[in-house]
């Protein structure tokens, strides 16, 4: 079979964080961890064309993934492998994106990366392997990639004797009693000793490591950003009021505060009443400038981002938090402060 | 029903309700309801109000309703209710003894825009009328026009007064009918034959302030502790809903009278269902443990085996529900929760938001987020077009499972449940 192979631009050898805007690009060859890759899988399989992206640059444009999928197909490619992608976040979600695009497509995928990966959330349609947390661990993960694709190439179903990892997708579908009755069952079932029956299994949730505090905040670039539902008056962009699937950014230049009737919030998840008489509640802008004259920050952003955190999948909160994280390196941002709601 | 506490208890004189239909004057007869719009508008004279017209909408029919809010059972007790929607139309007082009247299969169903109300729909036909327990009644749907210049929390306070007393005065119509069946609704503090489990509900009741509130006896729950009454008072209207938010997991008056769960543990043969405990669910984190930890103990107290926890709202509500399970487990209180689920459009997120840390037996109500297709329609009451898409309210709909009123109803009406895709 003909592979596509993607990669970050720092594993196809354009450059570390100074080169992460770097545009999509695409290579017919096998491109630095993908030559060990080609070696493992040849003579069968050949990898026809590296494509690559910026992690920024993904991160920023998603549309970038449809795009390098319809290339590599031109390429003449027929299944596409992206990473490993180890614990690196932006370079996930641009695996994610890149091997959802091409299932969308119609062509046979697969991603490598640390279960803890947030990519792997982000991942549609297409089968992940598990790869080490770090590069060091590059060689027992580029063996397990190449095995699975071997398997995935001869159209078999990968499961986790392959190192498969990720979410099972779990559907609706009518039961033969209601729950309130099902409930009752379960009830009889655990009076009479039963202890392990239930519908929901316990769902495992990431646990976040505090960024260190600030050196110097006198001399940090600091933004605001919320998910308390704050838009201009009248939500230009249609932010939904709960089960947000979007963002918005808005220019704070030559504000001193967010004021009432020119920002409201669209939040659904409480009385915006209070929200609405004084934004800088929910954005807290008028502070912010006050401690930005004062000197006790450096300088505020020229932009805030926002949401609505009501109701949000924990999918697209966490493709938020990618999307404004390399939106703020970029903008070279030290801190920012997330209002919550 | 002697040996279990004759007197105390109640008795149900059930109306079943076949066809509906608008007529010159109100009137039950032989399962057909005839509803007066002239006699219905009267319930909603108020400053309030401008305006409100009175629609149908039966099971198979090609309509839609969108913007669903409360909707009621018909009930009464006596001409004018006889005491039932304590706090609104009856006295603050505790019901739930003696006689009362139902309209099963008919449900008063107000219908238009309200803040903070999320969008709803519900289809009389086709694939999506299986998940909305109104779209298996006969409902006589009250659209409104705001009076000018009217607060919003007064038009709320208007319909609901209004669809309560309407409720009461078609319930009124059937009085005199002889019923299609009795059934007898034992004093659950009566004790219950030897040897079943004693089994309680206990039922959190949103309690986020306007158009995001339940009344007992008319008032809110807010900043209360939990409080137990009997299971047979829902039946006469102790609990109402004035919460409009998430349309999927909101619990309607009309599903509080007829509670799933207490219908599911009375129909049980070997459990007895020993109280309800109505709980707050308070937004803030220290009053949810304390609430949950009041509730075990209320729960203990009234010498529970076993008791299964539901809840309103999606989110932080799950919160309420998993502290709950925890607190009785540790009192040795088998706990049952009711969730549904936020697992994402393709069902591979968490599917809880706080799951519980002790206990684990819970029944899944469905993910919430998952698309479900609404096909088009001949007709819509509550609004012209579905602001969620901007779209004509007849159209074909793509829509999340939960803007289907009450498809992942948490008090457990509905069949959709969640497992592994195959």
């Amino acid at each position: 079979m003909r592979i596509a192979h993607y990669l970050n631009q720092f594993f196809a050898g354009v450059g570390g964080e100074d080169a992460a805007d770097a545009g999509p690009e695409l290579r017919q060859e096998p491109v630095g961890p993908g030559r060990k890759l080609a070696a493992s899988l040849a003579p069968e399989h050949e990898v026809v064309a590296t494509i690559f992206c910026g992690d920024d640059h993904a991160s920023t444009h998603p549309e970038f993934a449809a795009a390098l999928v319809e290339q590599a197909r031109e390429a003449g490619a027929e299944l596409l492998i992206a990473g490993p992608a180890f614990t690196s976040g932006r370079y996930g979600l641009a695996c994610a994106r890149v091997v959802s695009a091409a299932a969308e497509a119609g062509m046979p995928a697969l991603a490598a990366m640390h279960p803890e990966n947030p990519g792997v959330a982000e991942v549609q349609g297409a089968p992940i392997v598990e790869s080490g947390a770090t590069a060091r661990e590059m060689r027992p993960s580029l063996e397990r990639l190449a095995a699975a694709a071997r398997r995935l190439a001869d159209g078999e179903e990968l499961t986790a004797e392959d190192g498969r990892i990720g979410a099972v997708a779990r559907r609706n579908r009518m039961a033969d009693l209601n729950a309130a009755q099902r409930a009752v069952a379960l009830v009889r079932d655990r009076l009479r000793g039963g202890s392990e029956a239930t519908e929901i299994p316990l769902p495992s949730f990431d646990q976040v490591t505090p960024a260190a505090p600030l050196a110097d905040p006198a001399a940090a670039l600091i933004a605001l950003v919320t998910e308390g539902g704050l838009v201009p008056a009248g939500n230009p962009d249609r932010l939904q009021s709960a089960r947000a699937t979007k963002w918005v950014r808005h220019s704070l230049e030559g504000r001193d505060s967010v004021a009432a009737g020119e920002f409201e919030s669209v939040h659904g998840g409480f009385s915006t009443q209070w929200a609405n008489a004084e934004p800088n509640r929910i954005l807290p802008l008028d502070v912010a400038r006050e401690m930005e004259r004062e000197g006790a920050i450096g300088k505020l952003h020229t932009e805030y981002f926002g949401t609505t955190g009501n109701g949000t999948t924990v999918a697209d909160a966490r493709r938020f938090g990618l999307e404004w994280a390399a939106e703020l390196r970029r903008a070279h941002i030290q801190a920012a402060i997330l209002t919550a709601t | 029903m002697n040996e279990l506490g004759a007197g105390t208890g109640l008795r149900r004189l059930v109306h079943e309700v076949q066809s509906l239909e608008l007529g010159q004057s109100t009137a039950y007869e032989g399962g057909l309801l005839v509803v007066s719009e002239e006699d219905a508008s009267t319930f909603f004279r108020d400053p309030a109000l401008a305006e409100v017209r009175v629609g149908c909408a039966s099971p198979g029919e090609s309509a839609r309703i969108i913007n669903p809010l409360d909707a009621v059972q018909p009930c009464s007790k006596g001409p004018g209710g006889g005491g039932v929607f304590p706090g609104f139309v009856g006295a603050a007082l505790p019901p739930g003894r003696g006689e009362t009247h139902i309209l099963r299969g008919a449900a008063v169903v107000a219908a238009g825009h309200l803040p903070r109300a999320q969008e709803a729909v519900i289809d009389m036909s086709g694939p999506v009328a299986a998940l909305s327990p109104l779209a298996a009644t006969n409902n006589i749907v009250v659209e409104f026009e705001r009076a000018p210049d009217a607060a919003w929390e007064d038009v709320e306070s208007a319909l609901r007064r209004g669809v309560l007393r309407l409720a009461v005065h078609l319930a009124d119509a059937a009085l005199d009918a002889a019923p299609d069946a009795v059934e007898e609704l034992p004093d659950p503090t009566a004790g219950g034959p030897d040897g079943r489990a004693r089994v309680g509900v206990v039922t959190n009741l949103q309690t986020q302030g306007k158009f995001k509130d339940v009344f007992v006896y008319g008032r809110s729950l807010s900043g209360g502790l939990p409080t137990a009454i009997s299971p047979n008072e829902l039946d006469d209207g102790a609990v109402v809903s004035g919460q409009y938010g998430h349309p999927a997991l909101k619990n309607p008056t009309y599903l509080h009278q007829t509670h799933p769960v207490v219908a599911a543990i009375r129909e049980s043969e070997d459990m007895w269902l020993a109280a309800l405990v109505l709980c707050p669910e308070p937004v803030e984190q220290g009053a949810k443990e304390l609430v949950s930890a009041h509730a075990a103990r209320l729960c203990a107290a009234l010498g529970l085996d076993a008791a299964i926890v539901t809840k309103e709202g999606g989110g932080n509500a799950d919160a309420d529900v998993a502290l709950k399970m925890d607190r009785l487990d540790e009192l040795g209180i088998t706990a049952v929760g009711v969730f549904a689920e936020m697992a994402g459009r393709d069902g591979a997120g968490p599917p809880l938001v706080v799951p519980p840390s002790r206990a684990t037996a819970m029944v899944s109500a469905g993910n919430y987020d998952e698309l479900v297709t609404l096909p088009e329609c001949d007709r819509a009451l509550g609004g012209e077009r579905i602001a969620l898409l901007d779209l004509p309210a007849t159209d074909e709909l793509e829509l999340p499972v939960a803007a289907v009123y009450g498809a992942l109803n948490p008090l457990g009406w509905g069949r959709v449940t969640c497992s592994e895709a195959a």
